[in-house]
């Protein structure tokens, strides 16, 4: 099995790697946090291949081992390194030149979902943009489902704003 | 209307309400002009998540992620029995700004991995690596008080240690850096002190279910090497210094962790 999990996380790596990306600009409102962090995971993931359940979600297993990295690893020092992260403002924007419309109320969504905190955001994400269920982000933050819920409430009450 | 009301409509939104609550909350919207309000500004503000977080998805530097993804050759051979190491080599990149840019990291991480030949214990592992590190790697690193606690009770919280500045201080070393390993599964709490001279110096607790054993001390190579086992986890103080010096700092350590 070892040999097919390795094949199934080395395949299966390529095509999730803008989504591993999106979640750690998320995570860490910072490009080049956000470049190390997706690059941890890559190679976190390929040392550890043997332990993916081929047939089982790769993304997800990414998504846990990035965030893993993040909390133990990266956030602690990029703190540390003072200043914390200095485009927080505007790591979480789009390029408005093209399809006007659509980008522009996507870039004001994103500001203002890029200023909620980290535990919203990443909550945010994980629900209303990877599809996961209320019960799946409770177990993916560890935290009650009252919690992913009271979370993501305060989220769109911030959105609210935009009208 | 309230926060509760709040979540429980981003809830019924989200189709993720369970029927009981579900039908007491329909019918309060049934008669509630202002929750309806509510609900529907709730519904309209979630509306454009997913397509702005898609928007999000094609800023992705997807050709320069490709790239920096590590052939499985060089990952598996650096990590072996210490799975943990590459991450390590990483995170010391973040730390120090020396690994900036995606491919130089994975390279430095290759070549600062030469396999590893003894086959002895975490401590081979340990010392390989540290046998890495310059007067420069951690100089520049100097963290208040506040900030080593906060790193220290991370680290301990892994291995189950209470670490404090207090206790981990030592005589002739400064406090740097402290950041989490793991050394086949097991987790492994790392402590980088410097000493004047910038030269490094590591204390090393890995929870690892050993047997209580006194201090031993060792030379590998140019590194001396104290350590021992306490409670179910071993500890090492390992350094380019003099066996007696790694002693005596082990002696210290033994007695406040």
């Amino acid at each position: 099995m070892s040999e097919a999990s390795r094949r199934e996380v080395r395949a299966g790596l390529e095509p999730c790697l803008a989504r591993i990306w999106r979640y750690a600009l998320v995570l860490s409102r910072a490009n080049d946090a956000a470049d190390d962090l997706v690059q941890a995971t890559c190679v976190r993931a390929i040392e550890r291949a043997d332990q993916f359940i081929p047939g089982t979600r790769l993304d997800r297993w990414l998504f846990a081992i990035l965030r893993s990295i993040w909390l133990n690893e990266i956030r602690a020092r990029k703190i540390r390194e003072g200043g914390g992260f200095v485009d927080a403002e505007d790591a979480l924007s789009i390029d408005g030149a093209r399809d006007i419309e659509t980008n522009i109320l996507a870039g004001q969504v994103l500001k203002e979902i890029g200023q909620l905190p980290e535990a919203q955001r990443e909550t945010v994400l994980l629900v209303y943009a990877e599809g996961y269920s209320y019960a799946e982000a409770a177990a993916a933050l560890s935290i009650p489902i009252g919690t992913v819920m009271s979370r993501l409430a305060t989220a769109r009450a911030a959105l609210t704003k935009l009208k | 209307m309230n926060d509760d009301d709040d979540a429980e409509l981003v809830a019924l939104i989200d189709n993720e309400l369970d029927e009981t609550r579900k039908k007491a909350l329909l019918a309060r919207l049934e008669t509630d002009e202002r929750l309806r309000a509510r609900y529907e500004a709730l519904g309209e503000a979630g509306a454009p998540i997913g397509a702005a977080f898609d928007a999000l998805l094609e800023r992705a530097p997807v050709a320069r992620l490709r790239d920096a993804i590590p052939p499985e050759t060089a990952v598996r051979r650096a990590s072996g029995r210490f799975a943990g190491v590459a991450l390590r080599e990483l995170a010391a990149g973040i730390v120090i700004g020396l690994l900036a840019a995606g491919a130089a990291a994975w390279v430095a991480l290759s070549l600062g991995l030469a396999p590893l030949e003894e086959k002895d214990d975490w401590r081979s592992a340990v010392a390989e690596y540290t046998d890495l590190y310059t007067n420069e790697t951690f100089s520049s690193q100097n963290p208040d008080v506040a900030l080593q606690a906060v790193e220290l009770s991370a680290v301990g919280a892994k291995v189950g240690a209470d670490l404090t500045p207090d206790k981990l201080a030592l005589p002739g070393l400064r406090f740097t850096v402290a950041f989490m390993l793991s050394y086949e599964g097991s987790p492994l709490g790392a402590i980088a002190y410097v000493d004047p001279e910038g030269a490094p110096v590591m204390f090393c607790i890995i929870a690892n279910q050993a047997p209580d054993a006194p201090i031993r001390s060792e030379r590998r190579g140019d590194l001396s090497l104290a350590s021992w086992s306490r409670g179910g986890r071993s500890y090492l103080v390992i350094g380019h210094v003099p066996k007696e010096r790694a002693v005596v700092w082990a002696q210290t350590l033994e007695k406040r962790v």
